[in-house]
């Protein structure tokens, strides 16, 4: 019992605090080289310590409210930690037309618990616009995509960066990464043509650089740029919308330079390269984290707490000192108390 | 030819009225009838209230006249904050000058303070600014209503503290006679940090909401967020510091002042020094 008693030390409280603020400090900017000790250790002594508090110390477990907001704080560390162990977080580019599927997932970080039911998350790409103000700020995206209808069938969403979609708990954000595909046959001298998707660089960020290369199976890699016409304009408000936007293919291979609208065809060295159409696709970012909901119960659970422990203390014990009009009532009134 | 901004004769008109108060709420303690009898400071109280209700409103004016001219409201540039910061903590403060009639002395410390935001917002260009994608969420509502009321209740905090410190000076001691002992002040101040710490929490709480939406998580460890936690967690420390040791009335006014000027940083520094801070903010 002295044990917890000590544990349980307000000055430790003090410690613990003054650790975690350090601690803060130093994850400042979540620089990734750091050990995630230099939080745990604090939450750790801090959680321990007000565990005991909780257990020993009338003062704050005889008081609801007071109760309340301490187990609230020890309850969001609990979550913080599960969170942590179950979260997940990627990127994706999607293609219009492309579904959702775990495999098209990149750059993927989770907790060594997650088991979210990813297999079951599906949608299809639809497509999106993207308005921007005068001097090239981005504003609102809506993308659309296709989910399952309760019904059976498929319905129509609209996600933005602030608007995620939300399936199986695994939340897709739009971001800035976003820009414009291409559809391609390659009908080689002999066998069968071959459809592709090519996937240009992030629109308007690389505006400068729309080139990529095809290398469809079996043939050659083909060269090719971009000459886009999406209306972009850096002095007034704009809307970037593929469908509103045109996309001249300029190919070239050795000395030969072709231009295609969609629609047309160029005969180059092995074989004939359709161009069919202009496409998009947009950059997502998932997030998984199961203790989201929790989280903010605990926390606004916590406050309520709190505010009940002010307004009991304020109503009790300070008001009437403080509106007295008597100057020399104030001494008299419960000193030290708080 | 440069045009006026719509909103600049009621800002200036405004900071004119808070210049005003400023100085009517000085003369008010520091000049004395025989005797030391207050015979200036009732009076000057009411002028330094209809000043300070003025000020509200015309600033009020002005941020609507903005609001107007570029189409949202005042959330974005530091000029905006400024202006509305000095909106909001002047109607806070307001309202406690006219609850709290033995506490109105301490208008000679917060109003000054005020004045550290005016002058700079007189330094700045009041252009417009880009309304960004993140912000057409409704959460940001919530998030600064209670950061400012949270604010507002340090400042109060700070005016508490203030007449603590001074009292120290013989010189100034008969300014705030009409003021309650120092151990009601501290009091007074303790729960204005503790209701502040409910209002902290809650912006924290909205905030956190906002940026899962606006960025995909719900905390970062931005310079702003780390600020942020730093100034609750120190709100936290002063209290726990409070019912650890006794601590005398200044020391108690330097920790709250320390924690304003923390939250202080927070606010108006944190999303302007940083260019990592808050992505998409500025
Ligand atoms: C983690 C270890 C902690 C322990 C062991 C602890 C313990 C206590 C105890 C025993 C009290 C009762 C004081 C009394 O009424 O005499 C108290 C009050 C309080 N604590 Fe904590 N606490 C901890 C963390 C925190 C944190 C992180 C915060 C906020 C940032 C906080 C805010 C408060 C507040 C606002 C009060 C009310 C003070 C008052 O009534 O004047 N505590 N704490």
């Amino acid at each position: 019992m002295t044990f917890l008693r000590s544990l349980a030390s307000l000055r430790l409280t003090l410690v613990g605090m003054l650790m975690l603020a350090v601690g803060a400090g130093l994850t400042y900017d979540n620089r990734l080289d750091l050990p995630v000790w230099v939080l745990v250790v604090p939450l750790a002594v801090l959680s321990v310590n007000l565990s005991a508090a909780i257990l020993t110390n009338e003062r704050i477990n005889r008081q609801f409210g007071l109760l309340t907001f301490h187990v609230g704080l020890l309850g969001i560390v609990v979550l913080t930690a599960i969170g942590r162990l179950a979260y997940f977080d990627a990127h994706t580019e999607l293609a219009e037309g492309q579904e959702f599927t775990p495999d098209v997932l990149l750059e993927i970080k989770k907790g060594p618990f997650h088991s979210g039911r990813l297999d079951q998350v599906h949608f299809v790409q639809g497509p999106y616009t993207v308005e921007y103000a005068a001097g090239m700020q981005r504003g609102l995206t809506h993308s659309q995509v296709a989910i399952a209808a309760p019904e059976g069938g498929l319905m129509t969403k609209i996600v933005g960066d602030d608007r995620p979609l939300v399936l199986e708990g695994y939340r897709f954000y739009t971001t800035f990464n976003k820009g414009f595909s291409v559809i391609l046959t390659w009908k080689p001298l002999s066998g069968p043509p071959i459809t592709g998707r090519v996937n240009l660089p992030s629109y308007p960020l690389y505006d400068y650089k729309q080139d990529n290369t095809w290398t469809p199976q079996d043939g050659p890699p083909i060269k090719f740029w971009l000459q886009l016409e999406t209306g972009l304009r850096e002095d007034a408000a704009w809307t970037l919308d593929a469908r509103n936007s045109r996309g001249v293919l300029v190919v070239t291979q050795k000395d030969q330079r072709v231009e295609l609208n969609p629609g047309d065809t160029a005969e180059i060295e092995g074989g004939s390269l359709r161009y069919e159409r202009l496409s998009s696709w947009m950059g997502y970012k998932v997030y998984y984290d199961p203790t989201l909901r929790w989280l903010f119960f605990v926390a606004i659970l916590a406050v309520v707490g709190l505010a009940m422990h002010y307004w009991r203390v304020m109503g009790s014990r300070l008001w009437p000192s403080v509106l007295q009009e008597s100057r020399d009532d104030d001494k008299s009134q419960e000193r030290g108390s708080n | 030819m440069n045009e006026l901004a719509a909103e600049l004769p009621w800002l200036w008109a405004g900071l004119a009225a808070y210049a005003l108060a400023t100085f009517t709420s000085i003369g008010g303690v520091a000049i004395q009838g025989p005797g030391g009898t207050l015979i200036h400071a009732q009076r000057s109280e009411r002028i330094v209230l209809a000043l300070l209700i003025a000020g509200v409103l015309l600033l009020g004016v002005a941020i609507a006249q903005r609001w107007i001219r570029i189409g949202h409201g005042p959330w974005i540039s530091l000029f905006e904050l400024l202006m509305s910061q000095l909106w909001s903590l002047g109607l806070v403060y307001t309202i406690s000058y006219w609850k709290l009639p033995r506490f109105r002395p301490s208008a000679v410390v917060v109003l000054p303070v005020l004045w550290v935001l005016g002058t700079w917002l007189l330094t700045l260009e009041p252009k417009a600014s880009h309304f960004p994608a993140t912000y057409y969420n409704e959460w940001k509502w919530i998030h600064v209503a209670l950061g400012k009321i949270y604010l507002a209740l340090l400042l109060i905090g700070v005016g508490l503290s203030g007449v603590m410190i001074l009292r120290r000076a013989e010189r100034v001691r008969s300014w705030f006679s009409a003021m309650p002992s120092d151990d009601v002040i501290d009091r007074l101040a303790w729960r204005m940090m503790m209701l502040a710490l409910v209002f902290d929490s809650l912006m924290l709480i909205a905030g956190a909401v906002w940026a899962q939406d606006a960025w995909g998580r719900y905390w970062q460890w931005d310079a702003l967020e780390t600020s942020a936690f730093g100034t609750w967690l120190a709100l936290g420390v002063g209290i726990h510091l409070r019912l650890t040791y006794r601590i005398p009335a200044w020391l108690s006014g330097v920790m709250i002042i320390s924690i304003f000027a923390l939250a202080f940083a927070t606010y108006f520094g944190m999303p302007y020094v940083s260019p990592a801070a808050h992505k998409g903010m500025v």
